[in-house]
């Protein structure tokens, strides 16, 4: 559905996105994470044919980009997008901005009125449809804004920042109709730096800063940017079990600390061996846990070390 | 759909300016002018005064003397006709100053709110969105100028009715001059303005551009057309026909040079 091959842009001598290549199945939802300025928008803008890539080339909902500007046009009526800030006209009522947004889809209108009718409702802002947008909240105008990306009923979706500055109620609900969406087999890309949202919406993430620091599945992501870290503690401080464990298979790294070893292993299926080893040359052992890496150390890895 | 395009823009900024007073004087002041200027001349010139009491009466009464169009009337009526056509230039200056300063804002404004991406991201082609911003600024300009001489077309029938005796009604090339040639210098204006309005980073520059330069332009745009254009039907045509070129090189030109990735990534 989303296939990126070699994006790069520049602006002036600036390299915003660097070489940024990756694919996505319909219906599979995509978290880029990364910091402020890291090229999330302008790689969006560029799927989108909205800008254009200075090197590499995508196809997006079966369209290349770059591509003829017929093309583009067709592109834009199969994609949703929600930009960072809502971007309404605030002397106009709600209903009024999304008929007008409707009709540039060109949304019949009763079809356009029924759906409207139905999202606003379900977001609980259909008793509100009358009332001008400046006399909105922030949330109430993201809501809004969720509504025009996704009214024309697109293939691939992008959200931009979706929960940025919403209050937790607000973001819960955002995040609910992303799901939502996803069940329905949308193909979605969602640029947040909100990483707990990441982990419970996307089936893949990749970390962006420029490059594409890291790209998979977030719970594989872990284990494949750094080697299962395991914490034993001993009953007692004990020099032999550091002998032991160091000449096991498997093994990268030790580091003591009293009686606690943090055991660098090569996969998770080493450190049963490893306490079983322990337990076998008369250690005794009062705790194992194995620490799973969570999105956010993959993250902070990834952005510090590219740094 | 195209239909519903070119006129959501237009509804969007009816409904604008609807409910922003503050651009209301904009809209009132040049049309009050427009209708008032000459139906107070007509109502307050002593037509049959001797001339010689007022120097500025005396000059008027030799230009509409010399005038070959209205040497078949009589002198008061002459000069009564003279101030009506010559007035006629404000309904041609009133679209140039209106959709010139709209259009000025058309696409920066978009910039400022943060509407201009969910709109580039529409599947809107860029000649219809153009037409479209184009209808939006010429549109309110040219109803405004249009009530505005209906009023003032009145006002003179009235008043002439009854100072003069007659009835003075609009020629064929007053008519051609309002109906058809202030559109077209009202959509030249404007699409000067849209053109400032792609290039400019924010609205101060935008009115800024469009105070000293797109509203001026215009005027002199009006200063070579609007006269003969008043006088004769025929050169009325021509200057219709020569600004509705000018127009068309215009509009190419502006669609030509809308590059939406320049205006989405020259933010401020």
């Amino acid at each position: 559905m989303i296939e990126a091959r070699g994006l790069v842009r520049r602006f002036g001598e600036r390299t915003v996105v660097d070489h940024v290549s990756f694919s996505l199945r319909p219906g599979e939802v995509c978290a880029l994470l990364g910091p402020n300025g890291a090229g999330k928008t302008t790689t969006v803008r560029m799927l989108l044919g909205l800008i254009r890539p200075s090197e590499g080339s995508a196809t997006v909902a079966g369209v290349s980009v770059p591509g003829p500007a017929e093309d583009h046009a067709r592109l834009r009526g199969m994609v949703g997008l929600l930009t960072e800030t809502p971007g309404f006209y605030d002397r106009l009522t709600a209903l009024e901005n999304l008929l007008l947004f409707g009709r540039l889809y060109g949304i019949p209108q009763p079809l356009l009125l029924k759906r409207i009718e139905g999202h606003l409702t379900s977001l609980g802002l259909w008793e509100r449809r009358d009332d001008m947008v400046a006399t909105y909240s922030k949330g109430m105008k993201q809501k809004l804004a969720l509504v025009r990306a996704i009214f024309h009923e697109p293939d691939v979706i992008f959200f931009d920042e979706p929960t940025a500055g919403l209050d937790p109620e607000s973001a819960r609900v955002v995040r609910q109709l992303i799901a939502s969406l996803k069940r329905a087999g949308r193909t979605i890309v969602l640029c947040t730096h909100n990483l707990a949202e990441a982990a419970e919406l996307a089936d893949v993430v990749g970390v962006l800063r420029s490059r594409l620091l890291a790209f998979g599945p977030p719970d594989t992501l872990g284990r494949a940017a750094q080697a299962p870290l395991c914490h034993v503690v001993l009953t007692a401080p004990a020099e032999g079990a550091l002998r032991v464990v160091r000449q096991m298979e498997g093994v990268l790294q030790v580091e003591p600390a009293g009686p606690r070893l943090a055991i660098t292993v090569r996969d998770a299926d080493v450190v049963p061996r490893v306490v079983t080893a322990l337990a076998a040359a008369g250690f005794g052992i009062r705790d194992v846990r194995l620490h799973e890496r969570t999105l956010e150390d993959v993250y902070l890895e990834a952005v510090g070390a590219d740094a | 759909m195209t239909r519903d395009v070119l006129f959501t823009f237009l509804r969007k900024e009816v409904r604008d300016l609807r409910g922003n007073a503050q651009v209301w004087p904009g809209y009132l002041i040049l049309p009050l002018l427009a209708v008032a200027l000459p139906v107070v001349m007509l109502a307050f010139v002593p037509f049959n005064a001797p001339a010689s009491l007022d120097p500025d009466l005396e000059m008027l009464l030799r230009l509409a003397g010399r005038d070959p169009l209205l040497a078949a009337y009589p002198q008061g009526e002459r000069l009564a006709r003279l101030m009506v056509r010559e007035t006629g230039a404000l309904f041609l200056i009133m679209p140039v100053i209106l959709s010139g300063m709209s259009a000025a804002l058309a696409i920066v404004a978009e910039k400022q709110q943060r509407t201009l991406e969910p709109i580039l991201a529409t599947p809107v082609s860029d000649r219809m969105l153009l037409l479209a911003k184009l209808l939006a600024a010429v549109g309110p300009a040219v109803v405004v100028t249009w009530i505005a001489a209906i009023l003032n077309v009145i006002g003179v029938a009235v008043v002439s009715s009854m100072r003069l005796g007659t009835v003075i009604l609009p020629g064929g090339a007053w008519l051609l001059a309002v109906l058809v040639l202030a559109p077209l210098c009202g959509v030249a204006a404007a699409l000067v303005g849209m053109r400032a309005s792609m290039r400019s980073k924010d609205v101060q520059a935008a009115v800024q551009v469009a105070g000293l330069w797109v509203v001026p332009a215009g005027l002199v745009l009006v200063g070579l057309v609007g006269r003969p254009a008043l006088r004769s039907l025929v050169a009325g045509v021509v200057a219709s026909v020569l600004v509705a070129a000018l127009d068309w090189w215009l509009f190419r030109r502006n669609e030509r040079r809308f590059e939406r990735e320049e205006i989405l990534t020259q933010w401020v």
